[in-house]
Parts: C-alpha cells; structure tokens; sequence
C-alpha cells in the first residue's frame, strides 16, 4: 500500500500534470484506472494539441529523411526513454512482420498458383540448356529475380529463389532435394510448395516464373536490369 | 515478344491499389489524431499521451511497409501503441491499468478509441449523489478542491475526503468483478 504515491498520482492526473512512478498495490491501481476513465470522460478531452502534432511530425521527418539508419542519436534522450523507444522498436518490428505476412496473403486472393510477371519485362538469359539436365536445380541470378530453374519431363520450370516469408535467399539441398531458407528453417519443394516450416502462419509457396526454352538457352521473364542495356 | 503483349500474363508484381498510402506523411496525418486519442483514453494525462503517441510513431513508421492496405496500417499502429502502453505501465506503475485490447471495430472508431464516457456514465449513475458530484466537479469539470467545496457547500477537508472515499467506491465498483471478496470495501469508510 502506498496513500501517498496515489493521492500524488491522482493529483497530479486532475492537474494534466505528469504523474510519477510509484508501486501500488491492486486496490490502488484499480482507483488509477477509474481515475484514467474519469479523465478519458471529460467532455474535449482527448484531442491532440495541434503543436503537438506539428512537433512530432517535424521529429519524423528528421528521423525518416535522413537517408542513413543510424541508430536514433537524440542528446536529450534519458536512459528510460532509450531503453522503452528500444523495446518499442523491436515491437514495431515483430507487428510489420505480422503486417508482411498479412500483405502475403492479401496478394494471393486470385488463388492461382502464386505466377510472378513483371509489368515491364524481357525474356533474359539464366542458362544455356545444356546447363539444365533432368534433375538438376540451377540456380540463377538476374540482379531483379532470383530463382532455380530445372526441368520436369524436359520442359523447364522456375521457381523464385527467396522465402515467401521474409524474403532471405534460399539455397539447394541436393541430397534432400530441397529449397532451404537460412532464417527460420523453412523448407520447401522444386515445385516451390512448403515442404517443412516453424513458423506461426504456414508462409505461402515460392511463386513459379514464366520460362522458356529458345535456341538452346533458357529464358526466365523478368524485369529489365536497372542498367540501359 | 514483350510482357505487355502477353495475354496470358499472370498477375504483376506490384499491385497499387486506391487503399494504400503514398507516403509516411499520409500514414501520419490520417492516423495520428485516433492514435494520441487512444492512448489519451488509457492513460488519462496529456504528458503521457503526447510521449506514448510519439514513441508509436517513431517505432512504427520506419519498418512500415507502404505497401500494407489502410486497413494493414492502422492494425499495424494500434498493435504497436498497444506494445507501446504495456511498456509504459510496467516502467511507472508495474500493474497493467489500462491496455488496448483486441477488437472487431476498425481501429480508428469511437468504440475502439474509447468507451470511457458510456462506462463512467454508467458508473457514477450508480454512486451515492454526493460522491458521483464530487468526482463529476473535480474530473468531468475539471474544478478545483476549493471550488468544488464551495459549490457542495462543504469544507475543503470535507471535499478531498469525499473525493478519495468516491474514488475508492467508484473503483471497487468499476473493478466489481476483480474485487467482488469485499477485501476493501468499508476498510476506510467507516465514520
């Protein structure tokens, strides 16, 4: 028990005074909590100052425009108010891999198969066909698309080459026939389906790409490289 | 043979839809005033609101992905500042008061922001009429201990008495569930 701590705490919410920290017990924090819902109940309460939002805004802008991530270097920052904006941040950022995955799933509603097509796009060059024999995984590179491309009863197919989860570059496990994701164990078939995964939330299947075979040299559609070609 | 004349095409890469946001400028300007408002229902003062509002902010924008839907966003925002609360409360009081919970409205309703006002109403209707005056005196109308004496024709003494005996069965009558064993009730009010 702690009378002072809440008559100061109590005090100090009538007077929109900061209150200050203190231990109460259960009784005194359920008098805190009807005092909050009396406060939250005052007609006009409520609303932002517009300084406020003026201010924080301003402060967003220093942090999110400046290019460079450093780590957030504010002088008149205390030891508590690091060490919660750090337990924030890292909050912050479990909820955006919620939101990713929630984004994942939003852009499978069509139900097909998970195709990649780029809007803009050319046929490229990810290997010569003699590169791709039956049963062979080969990997490829185009700076825009990375993926496998194999051949199933000798027509090539391509699977992308990153995790549907959060995106780390897989790598073939030949012996267990295999895509591996170095990140959270995921692992999924040539095909591109989830073989085997830990995670909350099944991740989708690796989208396929459209490839073609040409001339002894097969052709992935992807984006054009960022460089004039 | 180029993309744009392949009519088998399978579905693009990106996808920019109408519900998204342009930029993080967006993002705040359309969320910020629920945001603070949320966190102002929780924890009842304009200091703590403002700080908790900036540190959602301030935590979420950054790995924000602006191509979440508005819907994705604002449940981005309240799970953040919800995160954001819970922190607050074990650095100052160590009980949770208050959180965010999870709720079928949108985010930026009235429900979802707050159902303080329809909870206290029903509250102090059910409090004797001198303890529901002096707590709608000194929180509702945000009037002094001297004046709310003066108005209820009773000491200062008297009025700060009053206030924290209205507080205390307000609180045990709000929190009825948690404290129904009556460990507290009449501990301090007896004459």
């Amino acid at each position: 028990m702690n009378p002072r701590g809440l008559r100061r705490y109590i005090d100090d919410l009538l007077a929109d005074r900061r209150p200050a920290a203190f231990r109460p017990d259960d009784f005194e924090a359920a008098q805190i909590r009807t005092a909050i819902d009396l406060q939250a109940a005052t007609p006009g309460a409520g609303a932002p100052r517009p300084e406020f939002l003026a201010d924080l805004h301003r402060q967003l802008a220093d942090q999110l425009d400046d290019a460079s991530p450093k780590p957030s270097a504010r002088p008149s920052a205390t030891r508590r108010q690091v060490i919660v904006g750090t337990s924030a941040a890292a909050a912050a950022a479990v909820a955006a891999v919620s939101v990713d995955r929630l984004v994942m799933r939003g852009e499978n509603h069509t139900g097909d198969d998970g195709d990649l097509a780029p809007n803009a796009g050319s046929w490229q060059r990810v290997a010569a066909s003699s590169d791709v024999p039956d049963g062979a995984m080969h990997p490829f590179d185009l700076g825009s698309v990375i993926g496998f491309v194999r051949r199933v009863d000798g027509k090539p197919e391509a699977v992308s080459g990153v995790c549907s989860h959060q995106g780390c570059r897989l790598w073939f496990d030949g012996p267990d026939d295999r895509l591996r994701c170095p990140c959270h164990s995921t692992s999924f078939a040539p095909t591109g389906q989830v073989l085997t995964h830990q995670l909350p939330i099944a991740p989708k299947p690796l989208p396929a790409l459209q490839v073609r075979e040409v001339n002894g040299v097969i052709e992935v559609l992807a984006p054009q490289p960022d460089q004039p070609t | 043979m180029t993309a744009q004349s392949d009519p088998a095409r399978p579905r693009p890469l990106r996808v920019v839809g109408g519900d998204r946001y342009a930029n993080w400028e967006a993002v705040y300007q359309d969320n910020a005033t629920w945001v603070y408002r949320t966190i102002f229902a929780r924890v009842g003062n304009r200091a703590d609101a403002e700080d908790l509002t900036a540190e959602v902010f301030l935590a979420a924008l950054r790995p924000l992905r602006l191509t979440a839907s508005i819907g994705e966003v604002r449940g981005y925002l309240r799970a953040t500042a919800r995160t954001v609360l819970a922190a607050h409360w074990r650095a100052t009081l160590g009980h949770e008061i208050t959180s965010i919970d999870d709720i079928e409205a949108p985010p930026e309703h009235e429900e979802a922001v707050s159902t303080a006002p329809q909870r206290v109403a029903e509250l102090l209707d059910a409090l004797p009429d001198q303890y529901r005056r002096i707590l709608e005196l000194r929180f509702l109308q945000s009037r002094s201990i001297k004046e709310s004496a003066a108005d209820m024709r009773v000491s200062i003494a008297n009025a700060k008495v009053l206030q924290h005996r209205a507080l205390r069965l307000a609180a045990q009558v709000n929190d009825a569930a948690r404290f129904n064993d009556a460990a507290h009730i009449n501990d301090e009010d007896k004459p």
